[in-house]
């Protein structure tokens, strides 16, 4: 099963995407293609994005049982602790607390 | 849930709703981040951003240096019955705990009877060194004559492993003093063996034993959770660690760690790790309802208690 959803792309896109999935809410495809499909679409989609925003999550054989996938929007990024996979946003919180809690400069390694 | 004004006002949490501690995703480490809760959710500010943790179904969070936790964070953290350990840089070395998931006392007490007793106490010793041989032991040996074969059982281990993935073995070295210069495969070991050590904590501590109370393990208070972790140790962390420190590079605690998910998923380790403990102690009944009140102590039975015996 695969779910993928879409924000501020062409309309073209929108139908293109339909082809192969059930568009359950605007923006919101859901379905089942193999492997290859899967990334295929995947491509397709970040390739024709233009300046919208587009995620894709996939059954995987890993601890949370699916894979994210995300492109397009500069304030949220994919981080992977210790494998497990969570969605990191960069919002005026963190922004404030950033100075505390980023990592010292590791001068050991020098 | 009930709607009121504008706001929805939140009951007490539903516990059917919390997935059952052996369901739960292992854990996750963090560092250099703060978690505070904002709306229902914990959330962790990250170096990267801002990350929201699926408590819920989070057995264990290990807060590694750098990282702050808010009163109200703990309290929501707690509340969906996920164990915070506080341990050192890159999960090696464990500080503190917080309290586990059952707020009952019953399997306490049942791993005290059987602590108390040398009899009862040997026979959990027993059942603990034959977890460990899959191939079964031999009746009728002695206690010493077990920990012989469990010496030779991870000697061999050690010699398997090391052939497998041509790493040179030497022994087994852990100084906390001087971890820069162990050798690499010391540092893996030492990374992977926190790892078992701190799901184990986790795993007696959900399920509602003490880590005080070991069976071979004895006069630390962690002594039941390193009895708990060498049920797994070799296992699960041999591999891991000998094929990481195969490889050269960088990076190689957290390679490990990383690998180690990957493995304890496929060996179902949690769902294990909940069944050998109540496989051990005898604890496999259902939790009473947490709100009711304790019962009172009497030679001849426990006594209803929250009434008054006036």
């Amino acid at each position: 099963m695969i779910v993928m959803t879409l924000e501020a792309v062409p309309p073209s896109l929108r139908g293109e995407l339909s082809r192969w999935l059930i568009e359950v809410q605007p923006g919101v495809y859901v379905g089942n293609t193999t492997a290859l499909v899967r990334d295929l679409l995947w491509d397709k989609v970040v390739q024709h994005v233009r300046t919208g925003r587009c995620t894709q999550l996939y059954r995987a054989a890993n601890e949370q049982g699916f894979a994210i996938r995300l492109h397009g929007d500069p304030r949220r990024t994919l981080v992977t602790l210790d494998g497990f996979q969570l969605v990191a946003v960069r919002n005026t919180r963190h922004a404030e607390l950033q100075g505390e809690y980023d990592p010292p400069e590791d001068d050991d390694k020098l | 849930m009930t709607t009121g004004g504008n706001g929805i006002v939140w009951q007490r949490q539903n516990l059917r709703e919390l997935p059952k501690f052996r369901d739960g995703t292992t854990y996750l480490y963090l560092e250099h981040t703060r978690l505070e809760q904002d709306g229902r959710g914990v959330r962790a500010y990250h170096p990267d951003g801002m990350l929201t943790l699926p408590a819920a179904s989070l057995s264990v969070l290990l807060l590694g240096p750098g990282s702050s936790v808010s009163h109200e964070a703990v309290k929501a953290l707690s509340d969906t019955g996920c164990s915070l350990l506080w341990v050192g840089e890159g999960g090696v070395r464990l500080y503190a705990s917080g309290i586990g998931e059952t707020r009952s006392a019953l399997r306490l007490q049942q791993q005290a009877r059987l602590w108390a007793n040398p009899d009862t106490r040997l026979r959990v010793v027993r059942q603990m060194y034959t977890l460990r041989f899959p191939q079964r032991l031999p009746e009728g040996l002695t206690l010493a004559q077990i920990r012989g074969h469990e010496g030779a059982r991870v000697r061999d281990a050690y010699a398997r492993y090391s052939q497998a993935h041509g790493v040179r073995w030497e022994q087994r070295q852990y100084k906390q003093s001087d971890w820069t210069r162990a050798t690499p495969i010391n540092k893996a070991l030492s990374a992977g063996n926190a790892c078992v050590y701190g799901l184990a904590h986790a795993a007696i501590l959900a399920t509602g034993y003490s880590p005080a109370l070991g069976f071979i393990h004895t006069g630390k208070m962690l002594s039941f959770v390193y009895d708990i972790a060498d049920l797994y140790k070799i296992e699960v962390v041999l591999p891991i660690a000998f094929r990481e420190a195969a490889i050269p590079g960088d990076d190689l605690e957290r390679r490990v760690r990383t690998g180690l998910r990957d493995h304890m998923t496929n060996l179902r380790l949690l769902e294990r790790m909940a069944a050998d403990l109540h496989h051990l102690l005898g604890g496999d009944h259902e939790d009473p309802e947490p709100t009711a009140p304790g019962d009172l102590w009497d030679p001849g039975g426990d006594v209803q208690g929250g009434i008054n015996h006036a």
